[in-house]
């Protein structure tokens, strides 16, 4: 069954390097899947043919029907898809307020559409965001003083306020203590509860296991497997190749 | 010694009106433009013509001029929207040596290395304002208008969204924005107000020609904007105050023989930037980079 976000036959080639050879993956409506494989499986370059950041060779990509392969990564982004960056790439000299404001605001004119009304509605979300991801009492901090967890908090606060119905999420949880941790895995499934259908790249598996309904095996850009988190990670020969051990 | 303050004072506005106008592309949209005197160049000629050719009313000079070089600014936005960063400087530095041929050649409208001469005074609604006084508050006034409205769009969305494709392009495009419009707008208004800038100039020397738009000047206003401070609307002000200012202080230290002056004037120019890119890599007015 064709996905929310619907990937087919996707390619990349950079040089003589495949970056992402044929992968076809589907992200259902309100399903969570991970991309799981070793370091330089083609995962980030994925997430970056999916979003427009980098023009595929061949391949679909389709977001509720609609082909969406080689539109600008503002085009898509329109469509409700957002993501983070595994480097974060938020607004530094910027507020925490702003950093979050900012994500919703799309005019590129002076001023914004939908007057007083949009605006009160964007400051909403701006709020509940921020109220979501416990950084209230940091709105008024500039993001390049803020602590890693805050950082990573307010990179989901930016995905949060747009209320996309696809997140891409890239790394979320590295480097999170335990209590952080807890606190992103209770904020996505807080979201999916809510519809939203997400695609995480994560390293710690016990994260994936937490969160993950589906999981999509990559290595050196070919998708291997893709099934139910207990399947896959059981799955002696993929353990293998994630861990460096073994190659096919 | 008043006309002497006065001369100074004016300048000081006029330029800190195109810093102002550098500002606003440096330091909130990251763009690094090393052709902002050729903008600058376009506005004092355009507000010239006007001047000479129509009426000289500095209002109708200004609005041209504005008009002028925010247009042709497409020239330097145009290239903005393909590359980025130590690309873009080259371009722009590109278009800085294109504009000054243009300028020395363009006989008929720029009046080629001699310039445009008789200028006559400027004129606001009829009444003449080409008394010192008079047209230091009007520039005064023209700069007062210029720093409100930045820091009101500095503070709405469009600032925002500056700022964000500053920090982070990739990621701002991420959020749905429209890089190359915004940016495209950025670079037409900052150039439209290096343009005002450049009417007022040419009302005020009555007299323009190409070496006021070279190269040097560009750097010159660059680094007002660099010292004074990016992202700040003091920041330039202190900057064009200084770089403007210290010649003049200079002159006054009897023990410091005249011909001396340029040597000295450079030696503390290169030891002041080189301390405040250790020190205060911000500016004199901006905020640090942050604890990481």
């Amino acid at each position: 069954m064709q996905g929310l976000l619907s990937v087919r036959g996707l390619e990349k080639h950079f040089g003589g390097l495949a970056a992402v050879q044929k992968v076809d993956l589907d992200l259902q409506e309100g399903v969570t899947t991970a991309l799981v494989g070793p370091n330089g499986a083609g995962k980030t370059t994925l997430f970056n043919l999916i979003t427009g950041n980098i023009v595929p060779d061949s391949g679909t990509v389709t977001v509720a029907g609609a082909a969406v392969t080689g539109r600008r990564p503002h085009e898509i982004a329109r469509l409700g898809v957002a993501r983070s960056f595994q480097d974060l790439r938020l607004f530094g000299r910027m507020t925490v307020r702003d950093n979050v404001l900012a994500a919703i605001e799309h005019g590129a004119w002076f001023w914004q559409p939908g007057g007083g009304a949009a605006r009160r509605a964007r400051e909403a979300a701006v709020e509940s965001a921020l109220e979501r991801t416990g950084l209230s009492h940091l709105a008024k901090a500039r993001a390049v003083d803020l602590s890693y967890a805050e950082t990573k908090f307010l990179s989901v606060a930016r995905i949060l306020a747009t209320g996309a119905r696809i997140w891409l999420l890239d790394e979320p949880a590295s480097g999170l203590d335990l209590n952080s941790r807890n606190r992103f895995v209770a904020l996505v499934r807080e979201a999916v509860a809510a519809g939203v259908t997400v695609c995480l790249i994560e390293h710690n598996l016990d994260i994936v296991t937490e969160l993950a309904d589906r999981i999509a095996f990559l290595d050196r850009g070919a998708k291997l497997a893709e099934g139910e988190p207990a399947a896959i990670l059981r799955d002696p020969e993929l353990i293998a190749i994630y861990f460096g051990e073994r190659r096919p | 010694m008043i006309a002497y303050l006065l001369n100074l004072a004016t300048l000081a506005t006029v330029f800190g009106i195109l810093a102002a106008s550098l500002n606003l592309l440096i330091g909130y949209a990251g763009i690094f433009s090393m052709a902002h005197a050729v903008f600058f160049g376009l506005g004092a000629y355009a507000g010239a013509q006007i001047a000479m050719l129509l009426v000289p009313d500095v209002l109708l000079a200004c609005l041209a001029a504005a008009a002028v070089a925010g247009l042709l600014s497409l020239c330097l936005a145009l290239p903005a929207l393909r590359v980025r960063g130590e690309y873009f400087v080259v371009a722009s530095l590109g278009l800085q040596m294109v504009a000054i041929t243009v300028f020395s050649e363009a006989h008929a409208v720029t009046g080629g290395h001699g310039g445009l001469v008789g200028i006559p005074p400027a004129t606001l609604f009829g009444l003449n304002i080409g008394d010192p006084g008079a047209f230091l508050l009007v520039c005064l006034a023209v700069l007062a208008l210029v720093l409100l409205g930045i820091r009101v769009l500095m503070r709405g969305s469009f600032g925002r969204s500056l700022m964000a494709i500053r920090d982070s392009e990739s990621a701002a495009k991420a959020f749905g924005k429209d890089v190359p419009r915004i940016k495209t707008l950025a670079v037409g208004l900052g150039c439209a107000l290096a343009g005002v800038a450049g009417a007022l100039f040419a009302f005020y020397m009555a007299f323009v020609n190409v070496e006021s738009f070279t190269l040097e000047q560009s750097v010159l206003v660059m680094a007002m904007v660099i010292i004074g401070g990016t992202a700040t609307l003091a920041g330039p002000l202190i900057g064009v105050l200084l770089l403007l200012l210290l010649p003049a202080g200079l002159s006054f230290l009897t023990f410091i023989p005249p011909t001396e002056i340029g040597a000295v004037q450079q030696f503390i120019y290169g030891l002041a930037m080189t301390l405040l890119m250790i020190f205060r890599p911000a500016g004199i007015a901006g905020l640090s980079t942050g604890r990481r």
